[in-house]
């Protein structure tokens, strides 16, 4: 549809005229990867968001869903952006059964006003993924975002029942239901999760809960040597203690997290979330902190209640102030077997050494996962070249271990050079028969995902 | 072409041995453990990767079907050969490739039996979770193709939650890994569909599993009840006050009694119902989670409680859970096992209906199933040679899978779809949602050479 005015007047008629936003000013505000849309469409029900997508399909206008913008920067650079469509309306709870443990509930809402929701009943929804004041359900579950405790609850496909999505051709298409157990037809809630949506509009999550633990405790062990600290971490994540999470930082990780913490010793950290039934915890801090010691911990430090929260949210949204203080910092996720942690560790330190790059390491110790963030302050423009070189340097390190490694933020001209999604792997051409099978005319979020899918 | 010279042509992929193509054959491999039939027209037994390669590229040019199969054990007809074709069974690929405790995941052949593998995997202290009641013979391609369930799903989820990549064979021979040992790579999660999918996607060649520590400790309970209604009503108790045990398993006076007469398993005969309660993790504050676990049981009016005082107790009350489907045979000389979900708050309410449609069709109706998790079983028995019953069965299992879909629940929990349930599909899903799922089944296999005619009914015309 060529004509702009023919076009926002249609999409007014789907929404009504007070949720679409085409004031050229508020759309630079949108812009994905400098790409600036035409509208910003705020459906009020599942219905409307089926009438634009399908509108959209059918007059081959690409678009981008949006929660909240926490992850507009991840993802490849869209080939097209002409229609946002914004969940921040889809914001019902449908269904909380807290007898059945489930949780029924629009994508556009926030984890975090779930969980205080939740949190009144004695429950919670276990994911714990960065930035849940803002982040939408849909966008983490789109994305597959997850946080420390992964370890002992799982992610996203771990936790979720039911999905109901907007699919490209505008049929809203129900997968699962809210039962645990479930294998009538297609499993579609696993091929959504983590689809970025480019497969369907998630408009709808049925979401498995659990009862608040009893008790909850910080355990924060520095050590003066990597080896050390990984020996403790490994020895706890093959015992039967059941930590929810465990996580190990470099010395930068830690002096970015210090105000969370009474003492900053050592140059690794290993952090260590215990919840659950009050005496397996109070078992727990003992138990680790004794063997901490027999692998040379320099200090064992206990966190309570609030000072547990406090240092948890602080890790999980680690990212956030980096860019007031590094404005070009570049966030990488690494995955890989766990028993490679100590090696991908030192050597991404020694290719960032030789780089003169400065990093923060956040390793997800029992899951195989690890966070750097190269902190790059303003200096970008002479640096690409050998941040790029990193990068691919991590990447051809982390592939040694049957891993890979993604950019999950990034300035521009860094996403221009490199392939944000690593290397596209044997199944690559199933997932592309997969998207053109869905989504034939590349409607939803084209160019972002996976080998420019 | 014709027959002879196709089995000559698979006999020089796997050797004349593993073709099996006599009449006796055909009869053997044309049922599961469900009620259905079939026929196929040969059976190969590949004896690795290339020669299952191999073999789906000769199907796919002759355009014939495949179905692949383990022990068949499948209860919905999924492993049955409706169309013919070739049946692929894997008891020569069983071997436990790899056991690989520090990264805490292992690799194994779709033929391995599930029980077999975990007894190795207890000799280095780790654990397999699910544990469907065919463990035994079940094997991991069966468990993949179904995402099979078993007891302590409830607090470990089912087999797509321990499968975490696998080798399959496309349906045009090309072999390809999805997922892996390490966790979140990129892209959708193709593991994630092809389990459950039953065959009709793609064939698993080896699997990486999950593993992990044994738990320190466990404790095994048995609440007696003197009627069906109170033992519902604790497991929905239960949960709702923030217990979550490792199981929560259902057996009635009908299935009591079958299984007393088989493995003994010390259920009191005259109770309504017996409630299988397990609690495992640490061993800190267990003991008061049991105590809390057996005040509920009171409240719910529990007749008695009796816990396990060693390993040889618990594992005498297992016996008669996982014997149970075994035993009932002693009752009648078949059954249809229905596999509705509900939300567990409904169960005391489903259950009563469930016994209110056995009344109206005059069939016995036994339970035994996964309560905790609101995965009924009720078991209608009859002899199949009686046709007339036979017709009433179907019906009678049409209803209770009616009653679950109405309370919110599911028409399968863990034994598929197959052939048996295409008709139930509708139930829960819309042909939107259908019409979704058939376009998965054309990115994988647009010819429908694999296990045609399941999970997903034909689009009306």
């Amino acid at each position: 549809m060529s004509n702009p005015n023919k076009l926002i007047s249609k999409l007014q008629g789907i929404v009504g005229e007070a949720h679409v936003i085409h004031d050229s000013d508020k759309l630079k505000a949108f812009a994905v990867d400098g790409k600036v849309p035409r509208a910003i469409v705020s459906p009020g029900t599942m219905e409307e968001a089926s009438g634009i997508v399908s509108f959209a399909n059918d007059q081959q206008l690409a678009v981008i869903p949006r929660g909240n913008g926490t992850k507009m920067g991840i993802g490849g650079i869209p080939k097209k952006a002409d229609l946002v469509l914004s969940t921040g309306r889809l914001n019902r709870v449908i269904d909380r059964d807290c007898e059945n443990l489930t949780l029924s509930v629009e994508s556009g809402v926030t984890l975090s006003e779930v969980q205080r929701d939740l949190a009144e009943r004695g429950y919670f929804l276990p994911l714990d993924p960065p930035f849940t004041d803002k982040a939408t359900l849909g966008g983490i579950v789109a994305t597959n975002s997850s946080g420390p405790k992964r370890l002992l609850y799982g992610t996203a496909r771990d936790l979720i029942t039911g999905i109901k999505a907007v699919f490209p051709n505008g049929d809203i298409v129900v997968s699962g239901g809210k039962t645990v157990k479930n294998v009538s037809g297609y499993d579609m809630v696993k091929l959504l999760i983590g689809s970025w949506g480019t497969l369907g509009v998630i408009c709808e999550i049925t979401f498995n809960l659990l009862p608040l633990p009893e008790k909850e405790q910080t355990l924060l062990i520095p050590f003066a040597g990597l080896d050390e600290a990984y020996g403790f971490a490994q020895e706890i994540i093959s015992s039967p203690l059941l930590p929810a999470s465990v996580d190990l930082l470099n010395a930068t990780a830690a002096d970015r997290v210090k105000d969370l913490m009474p003492s900053q010793k050592g140059k690794y950290l290993v952090a260590i979330g215990l919840e659950g039934v009050a005496e397996t915890v109070e078992r727990q801090i003992s138990e680790m902190g004794e063997r901490g010691k027999k692998h040379a911990a320099l200090d064992v430090v206990s966190l309570d209640e609030e000072g547990h929260q406090a240092f948890w949210i602080g890790l999980r949204d680690f990212p956030r102030g980096l860019t007031e203080d590094y404005p070009n910092v570049i966030s990488l996720k690494s995955n890989f077997v766990i028993s490679k942690s100590t090696q991908v560790l030192r050597s991404y330190e020694e290719i960032a050494r030789g780089l003169a790059v400065e990093c923060a390491f956040i390793c997800r110790c029992g899951n195989g996962i690890l966070y750097s963030h190269l902190l790059v302050g303003d200096d970008l423009g002479s640096r690409i070249d050998s941040l790029v070189e990193l990068i691919t340097r991590f990447s051809s390190e982390v592939s040694q271990h049957e891993g890979n490694l993604g950019v999950e933020s990034s300035p521009l001209p860094i996403k221009e050079k490199v392939d944000v999604w690593g290397q596209p792997r044997g199944d690559y051409r199933i997932m592309r028969r997969i998207k053109e099978q869905i989504d034939p005319a590349g409607t939803l979020n084209p160019g972002r995902f996976i080998g420019g899918m | 072409m014709e027959r002879e010279k196709m089995v000559e042509e698979l006999a020089q992929i796997v050797g004349g041995e593993n073709v099996l193509a006599s009449e006796m054959d055909l009869m053997l491999y044309g049922y599961d453990a469900s009620l259905y039939r079939g026929r196929p027209d040969f059976i190969v037994l590949p004896g690795s990767t290339e020669e299952v390669s191999r073999i789906v590229g000769f199907a796919q040019k002759e355009g014939i079907p495949i179905v692949a199969r383990g022990s068949g054990t499948n209860l919905s007809g999924g492993t049955i050969p409706t169309r013919g074709g070739i049946v692929l069974h894997f008891s020569r690929m069983n071997r436990i490739l790899e056991i690989d405790t520090e990264n805490q995941r292992a690799i194994v052949e779709p033929g391995v039996f599930t029980l077999v593998f975990k007894n190795e995997l207890a000799r280095y202290g780790y654990v397999y979770q699910p544990d469907p009641a065919s463990e035994k013979v079940s094997t991991f391609g069966g468990n993949f193709g179904e995402n099979s369930g078993g007891p302590h799903c409830l607090k470990y989820g089912v087999t797509t939650n321990h499968i975490l990549g696998a080798e399959v064979v496309l349906d045009d021979g090309e072999v390809i890994w999805v997922g892996g040992k390490a966790l979140d790579n990129p892209g959708y999660d193709l593991t994630g569909i092809l389990v459950g999918s039953e065959g009709t996607l793609g064939i698993a060649t080896k699997l990486i599993l999950r593993i992990m520590p044994k738990p320190e400790a466990v404790k095994t309970m048995l609440a007696i009840y003197n009627t069906l209604e109170d033992a519902g009503s604790t497991v929905s108790a239960i949960i709702a006050d923030g217990i979550i045990p490792a199981t929560m398993e259902m057996i009635d006076k009908l299935t009591i009694k079958a299984v007393e007469e088989s493995v003994h398993a010390g259920y009191p005969l005259d109770a309504e119902a017996v409630l299988l309660i397990e609690l495992d993790g640490l061993k800190d504050g267990m003991e008061r989670l049991a105590q809390r676990i057996m005040e509920i049981c009171k409240k719910n009016n529990v007749r008695e409680v009796k816990a396990a005082k060693n390993e040889e107790e618990r594992a005498q009350l297992w016996a008669g859970r996982k014997g149970a489907f075994g035993a009932i045979s002693r009752l009648r000389p078949s059954y249809l096992v229905c596999d509705g979900t509900v939300p567990r708050t409904k169960l005391p309410e489903v259950l009563s209906k469930v016994m209110e449609v056995g009344k109206k069709y005059g069939l016995p109706i036994a339970n035994v199933f996964h309560a905790g998790d609101g995965n009924l079983h009720p078991l209608i028995l009859f002899d199949e040679r009686n046709e007339g019953e036979l017709k009433k069965v179907h019906a009678a299992g049409t209803e209770i899978l009616k009653l679950c879909a109405d309370a919110g629940g599911t028409i399968s929990g863990e034994h598929g779809i197959g052939v048996e349930k295409m008709k139930e599909m509708s139930f829960v899903f819309t042909p939107r949602d259908m019409a979704a799922m058939r376009k998965l089944k054309m990115a994988f296999d647009p010819a429908h050479i694999y296990n045609p005619g399941k999970v997903i009914p034909e689009a009306e015309a």
